[in-house]
């Protein structure tokens, strides 16, 4: 198996730079048999990398420690979800599943789009298989997940320990198919400037490969962030590392470009904006697994350095130049007739919320390199670490915050003073209800105050969005309050689902701003029977027991929680042993409630005396960070689900010559 | 005339929120640029562990941890010498260099780190600005949208665009 894998790579390789060359010859002579077989090497470069990976599922499963990659990352007494979650564990597996998927993808869309968008479909196969072809070069060249050792070692060294987590058997792939997927609208984009099909058909041929790359971004950012809440044990969930900024870079650009397409699509606007946003978030897609793969930035969650980084950032620099160069050539067909009735419009919110989402991207990346830029020109090495990313994107958080509730209810084109006092008057006015209330309430923390302020406003004005759809339904079809929600929401589900995302976001914004505030921790050292307080509660140290498995050796704390003396949980903070890599980890204990979590860290432990140190903390309103993926994880869903009626036309009108394109998603 | 009252008041409405936003995170904005006063876990977050975690000397959980644990113990002595907050951040980054620090310094080359994200969205805000009236200011009136408008009688999407507009402001 391990040499059919190896011959799969070098077949997708050749296959993936044939089907480039074949794609691009086949548009420029117009040749139909050409751009076919480019089609079926696109296909066959599916099926290489497949059992390619397929393969090394098998190497790994079959513990094949003549294998460098199985010997290095797994062992047999590793449990077999992360003996297969080991295939992204490491740096050589990782790349051959990123190509996997994109190979997967690129036969997909393919399948979807070649009788669609004939004149499009050779370009984006050349995008992607040149993607591809760069990817499989560094399987076959540089990193190759089926590298032989020297001699067969009887054991291998097992999983880092901090991966053998839930979270991260879910947290890779959904990262992988957020970045691979915003390979999708780049290569149309590339497609549109290299035919002159400039229309915004290509954006709405990918609009739902775009939705399900930001939904898959947002997974997985989210899903690290559990991660991290979980296995490291600090309390926290997010600490502007350089690769969770990596992660966090595309998904900004993203958002951004999922809103002002819509203004492409309204107004036939933003036509410049929309292609640099997506060539913006493809490249801070190779940025990201750049950053992780260099080493040119010291991270807890890199992979091991290696000489990985010039040929990333040479590909980078060489996609950068090639799509810059495709929109400069193409600028003056770009051009277009930028109008709005009003400077008070929706349209301005959606620039304003463009502004700030790229400025956001903006304040993260330049914070990730400056350390690298300060190296350079003065020769010192800094840090930039979590106060600087908190204070510069804090300001710009909370006013994307109030743009979330000011961009979906103000009209489109003009809004009128009627308009305003009738979506804005009871948002502030509740607003103003939760900041004077928190103040009576003794808060005095003013950026979670005007943070509250600013969700209570957005989720009011979600909320009047759909009492308002729900009770024109009920006037004017007689249904019941459900079945109109249902409706309504069915009959725009794009509408309707992106205010669920928002809901989702202002849940998520509640999170943050509880945990950034209202903190509490404690550090404390205890001896069987003694008690802290923390907060309102009382947790009692009861004892210490120990078991063991194959695997791992686990040290148990039993904590009680007490509430006004009335014992409610017991809290169980573990230290495990791993081993095989002779590696302690923390299993952090967890009570979580709708208004706080107890987050309990057992630190160290002395066996003559059972004393034990204990890091507790509070985290207000953590568990709303979750909840709010779920709910724009449901909002995505809602939007992403092809509705039943047929697709309306465009709303805006064709300019003259141009035949309004048919809904192809 | 409530067009241009519409503009000064959405004006208003983003420089009021500006405003807020601004008093909101003043403090954040003292600590930055020269605050004085001095707390124990304001300091352990000013400071970065050394020992890998990439975490603040606050955040780091390692309890036996080779630097987290003797720069708690300086902070504890520097606080108790009376010094204030930026005394004390210069003796660690004196003692262990700037990449102790966990957030860049506000002078000289670093407060390019800083600034120029704030520069940059202001610069953004301008262009923004300048374009919205710009392309705002095309129509000239209702009579210039109305006759704009009017060869788009025979269009098939006119009375579709009317109904989705009208059902957006609705």
């Amino acid at each position: 198996m391990v040499d059919v894998g190896s011959l799969a790579l070098v077949i997708g390789l050749v296959l993936a730079l044939y089907a480039v060359g074949m794609s691009l010859a086949g548009a420029y002579w117009r040749r139909r048999d050409f751009i076919a077989s480019a089609e079926h090497a696109t296909l066959a470069v599916c099926g290489m990398t497949t059992i390619a990976v397929a393969a090394l599922i098998h190497a790994l499963v079959t513990h094949d420690f003549s294998l460098e990659y199985v010997a290095h990352y797994t062992s047999t007494t590793l449990p077999l979800q992360y003996v297969i979650a080991a295939l992204w564990g490491g740096q050589a597996g990782s790349l051959l599943f990123w190509a996997f998927i994109l190979a997967t993808m690129s036969a997909i869309v393919l399948l979807q789009n070649r009788e669609r968008n004939r004149e499009l479909m050779p370009y984006v196969t050349a995008v992607l298989m040149t993607v591809a072809s760069f990817f499989l070069g560094m399987l076959n060249f540089v990193t190759p997940p089926f590298q032989r050792l020297a001699f067969t070692p009887a054991e291998g060294q097992d999983l880092n320990p901090l991966l053998q987590n839930y979270w991260m058997t879910i947290h890779p792939p959904a990262l992988y198919v957020g970045y691979v997927g915003c390979a999708i609208p780049f290569a149309f984009a590339m497609g549109a400037l290299a035919t002159g099909k400039l229309g915004d058909e290509w954006i709405r041929t990918t609009r739902r490969w775009t939705l399900l790359a930001w939904f898959f971004l947002s997974m997985g950012n989210l899903f690290g962030a559990e991660w991290a809440y979980l296995v490291l044990g600090w309390g926290g969930y997010w600490a502007w590392d350089p690769v969770e900024n990596a992660a966090f870079l595309p998904w900004l650009t993203c958002t951004a470009f999922l809103h002002s397409v819509m203004i492409q699509e309204k107004k036939n606007m933003l036509k410049v904006w929309n292609m640099v946003l997506v060539i913006l978030t493809f490249a801070l897609t190779i940025f990201g697994t750049f950053l992780t793969r260099s080493g040119v930035i010291s991270s807890v969650h890199s992979f091991t350095q290696s000489g990985l980084g010039p040929f990333f950032i040479g590909f980078l620099l060489a996609s950068l130049a090639v799509s810059i160069g495709l929109l400069v050539w193409r600028l003056p067909q770009l051009k277009s007739e930028n109008e709005l009735d009003s400077v008070l419009s929706r349209e301005s919110t959606f620039l304003l919320n463009n502004l700030i989402l790229v400025g956001m991207a903006f304040a993260v990346f330049w914070g990730t390199i400056f350390p690298v830029i300060s190296e350079a020109v003065r020769g010192v090495k800094i840090t930039v670490g979590p106060p600087f990313f908190n204070k510069v994107n804090a300001p710009l958080g909370l006013f994307l915050l109030f743009l979330t509730g000011v961009g979906p209810v103000i009209a489109w084109r003009r809004a009128s003073l009627r308009n305003l006092q009738k979506n804005f008057l009871l948002p502030v006015a509740l607003g103003l209800v939760v900041a004077v209330a928190l103040i009576i309430g003794g808060v005095r923390h003013y950026t979670a105050i005007l943070s509250f302020f600013l969700c209570a406003f957005v989720l009011t004005t979600i909320v009047m969005e759909f009492y308002r759809g729900v009770r024109a339904r009920q006037a004017m079809v007689g249904e019941g309050a459900v079945t109109a929600l249902i409706r309504l929401t069915g009959k725009n589900r794009r509408r309707y689902g992106g205010y669920i995302i928002h809901l989702g976001i202002v849940m998520m914004f509640l999170a943050i701003t509880g945990t950034s505030a209202f903190k509490v921790e404690k550090q404390i050292t205890l001896k069987p029977g003694d008690s802290f307080e923390l907060g309102r509660y009382t947790l009692r140290y009861d004892g210490i027991k120990s078991r063991e498995t194959p695997h791992i050796a686990y040290l148990t704390a039993d904590v009680a929680l007490l509430d006004h003396g009335r014992q409610i949980d017991t809290l169980r903070p573990e230290k495990r042993f791993y081993k095989k890599p002779q590696q302690p980890t923390t299993e952090v204990a967890i009570r979580s409630t709708v208004i706080s979590d107890i987050y309990l860290v057992l630190g160290s432990y002395d066996e003559p005396s059972r004393m034990v140190t204990i890091l507790a903390y509070i985290n207000p309103l953590v568990s709303w960070l979750w909840w709010g993926g779920i709910v724009l994880a449901l909002g995505t869903l809602v939007t992403i689900v092809p509705s039943r009626t047929p697709a309306r036309a465009p709303a805006y009108v064709p300019s003259r010559g141009t035949q309004p394109a048919a809904t192809t998603e | 005339m409530e067009r241009r009252s519409l503009s000064r008041l959405g004006l208003a409405v983003v420089l009021c929120a500006a405003a807020l936003v601004a008093g909101a995170v003043t403090p954040q904005v003292r600590s930055v640029f020269g605050a004085t006063s001095v707390s124990f876990q304001d300091i352990e977050e000013s400071l970065t562990c050394q020992c890998g975690c990439g975490l603040t000397v606050h955040s780091c959980n390692h309890l036996q941890c080779g630097s987290a644990l003797p720069l708690r113990q300086e902070i504890r002595e520097q606080i108790a010498l009376g010094k204030n907050r930026q005394e004390i951040l210069g003796y660690f980054k004196g003692k262990y260099g700037e990449k102790i620090l966990s957030a860049p310094t506000t002078t000289g080359f670093n407060i390019l780190a800083w600034v120029t994200p704030f520069v940059l969205v202001a610069l953004g805000l301008l262009v923004v600005a300048v374009a919205v009236m710009r392309w705002s200011g095309r129509g000239h009136g209702a009579e210039a949208t109305a006759a704009r408008e009017a060869p788009r009688a025979q269009s098939p999407y006119d009375d579709i665009l009317e109904k989705e507009l009208k059902d957006f402001e609705d």
